[in-house]
């Protein structure tokens, strides 16, 4: 599955050490490293890589949306005919308020193979621009669920 | 959140810089003292603005697999499923949302058999078996950073 760089042993110890929360501090990464036993200008030098090669798709501040001022956000799932998915799936991804946007297998009674996260102030912006993308690929067929609690959100701890 | 907080987050979100003293860095940019713009990410944080700061990875990359699963499951039974789910370190995001598949969650794991394997452990648990199990073919796009 993994193409190019491959990550080594050394790498999992600075993954370890940036996959949660880094400590607010004028060097934060002397401290990530020296907790994890590397000089800190070897960290930066693994964490930049990390970044490069992609493995990183993004580091820095992950935000509480609610609180930024984005009130409201949906899942919105659609029935995509196989022979579109690219094309509907790039007119989507397109949308500026869509920040998630993938193809999955259906399953058995749930047909869905599209899904997009979209952003707005309210539910009811949310639920307009779904209408509005629906409109933009000629889908139909799409179900808007709205998140009515949080049980969990965390980041994954891989190593 | 004024002015300022918001230019920090829009800087700090994606274009958190990788050196020794990033908040200097950034101080720099905005024409703030490091010190201001240290205190201003840690009252950003108290408040709960800021969730976390940090990498996140292309879990395909690191040779693990993800997938969105989503269960239906009766009202009473809520609180012991979500519970049960969410002792699975590979849960990362487990949401009530309102469609009868009512609890979706992300599971990332090593391969799809150890997601496989932890699914059907839940519904023995549980007996919750209406389990949609939902993998990426493709991703096209993910971008979870927001212009403020």
């Amino acid at each position: 599955m993994g193409r190019g760089y491959q990550i080594d042993e050394t790498d999992k110890r600075v993954i370890a050490a940036i996959q949660g929360d880094l400590p607010l501090d004028p060097r934060p990464f002397a401290l990530a490293a020296q907790k994890v036993g590397l000089p800190e200008d070897e960290f930066i030098r693994r964490v930049k890589r990390l970044k490069r090669e992609g493995i990183i798709r993004r580091f820095g501040a992950t935000l509480r949306h609610q609180e930024a001022g984005y009130g409201a956000n949906a899942m919105v799932a659609w029935r995509v005919p196989d022979e579109r998915i690219e094309e509907v799936g790039q007119a989507l991804a397109a949308f500026r308020r869509v920040t998630h946007c993938y193809h999955r297998k259906p399953a058995k009674g749930w047909p869905y193979n599209l899904y997009t996260m979209v952003h707005g102030a309210s539910e009811q912006e949310c639920r307009s621009l779904a209408k509005e993308m629906a409109k933009k690929v000629g889908i139909q067929d799409f179900q808007v669920l709205f998140s009515q609690q949080e049980f969990k959100k965390t980041s994954m701890q891989y190593f | 959140m004024d002015h300022v907080d918001r230019s920090i987050l829009n800087e700090i979100q994606s274009h958190f810089p990788i050196i020794s003293r990033p908040y200097r860095e950034v101080a720099r940019r905005l024409e703030l003292s490091e010190e201001e713009v240290i205190q201003r990410v840690r009252r950003l944080k108290e408040i709960g603005v800021i969730r976390r700061i940090g990498g996140n990875f292309h879990s395909n990359r690191l040779n693990f697999t993800s997938t969105l699963c989503a269960a239906k499951v009766p009202e009473e039974r809520l609180d012991q499923f979500v519970e049960v789910v969410n002792r699975y370190p590979g849960v990362t995001h487990n949401y009530l949302r309102d469609n009868p598949y009512n609890v979706w969650f992300t599971f990332i794991a090593p391969d799809m058999d150890a997601i496989k394997k932890a699914l059907d452990e839940i519904s023995k648990e549980t007996g919750i078996t209406d389990i949609l199990n939902l993998p990426a073919l493709k991703m096209f796009k993910i971008k979870v950073d927001f212009e403020l």
